[in-house]
């Protein structure tokens, strides 16, 4: 068990135009699960195999235990890596496959076996052990990978979008049971995936990359809640942040529709990695407001202070919820209502920001102004 | 005939036990086409198109068979009148066979040992390693492969008679290694390129160091491709004539080819052909070929079949 921390860590491949990893720094220390999220090509892979040892960083330093690994084979960094493609031997069965780092460590038979066995009995894949790979479903390689990862017991677990063969059910309760295990080993785990939700629903703290730059590290509601800029506002939530463009005028910011909200007073971000820009005294803005930050108002009264009229484009029941695209002034929003809420398309209804919710961008940076 | 093929391909290699790659190999198949019925007309000309080539190819066979039962064979088919298994006989007793059988195989084993050995880091280095110029190197490998071997005859006899390597068997195993390397690389390079790396890079993880996890890991996934090359190396070695006749003309090192040669001159005119021994001889030369073939075929196509798709 240890920490780790990327330090101004750069990495270009030569096949690509644009570098893969830009400057990373992170400290993640013991015992976290942080997850580095982003879109395909972001550089959240790259970064994990610099880690491992299968890539090696152009500058920078990386540490585990506050010692540097630049330069270690992956096999002196007491790492294990689950792959998203599992890479189980295929030629073993799933006994030797777990087994193999304990042989590979030259451990007694006996130790072996009782490893083996107890980490099985953990997973409850006990009845697999003398099947090969081939002769497992998907769900049944994962723990097997997984299994082969716990065994040694390493300093750090990296998951490599360990979780994105599986269907939609397995998926949503694996990450329950990784949650779970991750807490009882103490191990210090990163984690990698494209998938917000899987993030938010299993990270300590959730680092949020783009074309190789680090956008914003928090927690999970202060990504959330607090997105560093656009791409992060955008990124995170499902259906993501809406955002208007907007003018300020005073206290308040008027929307291309002339809907008027309260803009927020200064509040202080915690965990935010970039700086946040100056509140410009006026000019382009972008107004974000999370779907469920916006409350329907039915029916529309012309004088109420604050109330916005917008068009029902369409109506999404999800059950749980609902979700109302309307118009507003050109642009489309996203509000998620109370199951019975259930206007008409086509018909008008009110909109009421809830000043608490309401977030600012710089138009021109797309930084977050707080 | 492509879809057939690729249809094949995908059968064998469901027995495979790479999962991922049976699932690739699925989904990239084409679904099998429903097969037209052949009229009555085409039947025929099919099966006698079949015919005439198959018939083609036996009669040597045919005149093998009969002649090395044949104490009175001749260059014609003609089935023994009284079948005898003297030619066999004199092979053994009168011009040294078995002696000449044991240095066949040996050369032949010894280069396909070499030769496996080779083509697996080979293969490996071109398909994984970051090495500057690879395209070159792999292309100037496949260029080899095209050059005619006779056209090199002359130098190879200098090159051999000033390392010392005439009449030993060295020298052999070295020529006959050399002459199957570049396709066998290219075989092997298709090979490692179908296996993930993932496998190689989880073994690195687990503690293994780079040759280890090459030969742990990834040498067993690529079986099949040794198993082609171990045995297109062996019969090639068994085939080879041309380089045998330059190297070689110690009685004690003769290979089989060399035996047939010797079997086949007359002196001037004063010894007649010995056709039965000649037949007899190809007869026990052909056995071990036969055998290679039917152990490995199964692995043969698959092996074939899928190192196409690395490339």
């Amino acid at each position: 068990m240890a920490d780790v921390e990327f330090d101004e860590v750069w990495k270009q491949f030569a096949s690509q135009t644009a570098a893969a990893v830009k400057g990373l720094s992170l400290a993640i220390p013991d015992h976290e699960l942080l997850v580095l999220l982003g879109p395909s090509g972001c550089g959240k892979t790259t970064a994990l195999r610099m880690l491992a040892g299968l890539e090696e960083p152009d500058s920078g330093d990386i540490r585990i235990g506050a010692k540097s690994v630049v330069g270690l084979e992956p096999k002196d960094r007491d790492v294990a890596l689950v792959f998203q493609s599992y890479a189980l031997y295929p030629h073993l069965s799933a006994h030797d496959n777990i087994g193999y780092p304990l042989k590979v460590r030259k451990l007694s038979k006996a130790d072996q076996e009782a490893k083996v066995q107890r980490v099985a009995k953990m997973l409850g894949i006990g009845h697999l052990l003398p099947r090969r790979p081939g002769q497992l479903s998907g769900g049944e390689q994962q723990r097997v990978a997984l299994a082969r990862a716990i065994v040694r017991e390493p300093r750090v677990f990296l998951m490599d979008e360990p979780l994105s063969n599986l269907d939609a059910k397995l998926r949503v309760h694996t990450r329950t049971e990784l949650k779970t295990l991750q807490r009882e080993l103490g191990t210090t785990m990163v984690f990698v995936t494209h998938d917000q939700a899987e993030a938010m629903s299993l990270a300590n703290r959730i680092a949020v990359l783009n074309a190789g730059e680090l956008q914003q590290i928090g927690t999970p509601d202060e990504v959330y809640n607090d997105p560093a800029n656009l791409f992060v506002a955008e990124f995170i939530g499902s259906p993501p942040m809406n955002l208007l463009e907007a003018t300020r005028d005073g206290d308040s910011v008027v929307t291309a529709g002339g809907w008027r909200i309260p803009a927020p007073r200064e509040r202080a971000v915690a965990g935010s990695g970039t700086v946040a820009a100056p509140a410009g005294s006026g000019g382009a803005v972008t107004v974000g407001l999370r779907p469920e930050g916006i409350a329907v108002v039915q029916p529309v009264q012309d004088a109420q202070d604050g109330v916005q009229p917008a068009a029902v484009v369409a109506v999404e029941p999800l059950g749980s919820e609902v979700i109302v695209d309307v118009q507003v002034g050109g642009q489309s929003l996203k509000i998620r209502a109370a199951p019975d809420v259930r206007p008409e398309s086509g018909s008008m209804i009110g909109l009421r920001a809830d000043p608490t919710a309401v977030r600012l961008f710089d138009r021109a940076t797309g930084l977050a102004i707080h | 005939m492509t879809a057939d093929l690729t249809a094949v391909a995908g059968a064998e290699l469901a027995t495979d036990q790479l999962a991922t790659e049976r699932l690739a190999a699925r989904a990239t198949a084409p679904a099998p086409r429903p097969k037209a019925r052949a009229g009555p007309l085409e039947w025929i000309l099919i099966h006698l198109t079949f015919l005439v080539v198959s018939v083609f190819f036996l009669v040597p066979f045919v005149w093998l068979l009969s002649a090395a039962f044949d104490a009175k064979a001749t260059a014609y088919i003609q089935f023994p009148v009284e079948p005898t298994i003297m030619n066999f006989v004199r092979i053994f007793t009168e011009h040294d066979f078995g002696r000449v059988l044991v240095n066949s195989v040996f050369v032949a084993v010894a280069t396909m040992i070499l030769v496996v050995a080779t083509v697996a880091l080979a293969g490996y280095s071109l398909s994984r390693l970051d090495l500057r110029r690879k395209d070159w190197i792999t292309y100037a490998v496949l260029l080899l492969q095209t050059m005619p071997i006779s056209a090199t005859m002359v130098p190879i006899y200098g090159l051999a008679r000033q390392l010392g390597l005439r009449n030993s068997y060295l020298g052999l195993i070295l020529i006959h290694a050399a002459i199957e390397l570049p396709f066998l690389i290219w075989l092997m390079k298709g090979f490692f390129d179908s296996i993930p790396r993932h496998l190689e890079e989880a073994a690195w993880l687990d503690g293994r160091s780079k040759l280890r996890a090459l030969v742990e890991i990834v040498l067993p996934l690529a079986r099949p491709g040794l198993g082609i090359a171990a045995g297109l190396a062996f019969l090639s070695a068994w085939a080879e004539v041309l380089m045998v006749v330059i190297l070689i003309d110690q009685d004690s090192l003769k290979t089989v080819p060399l035996a047939f040669y010797e079997a086949m001159r007359t002196q001037g005119g004063y010894v007649e052909v010995q056709y039965g021994v000649i037949a007899a001889m190809a007869v026990i030369y052909l056995l071990p070929v036969m055998v290679v073939f039917f152990a490995a075929r199964r692995l043969m196509v698959r092996g074939l079949m899928s190192s196409t798709r690395g490339l």
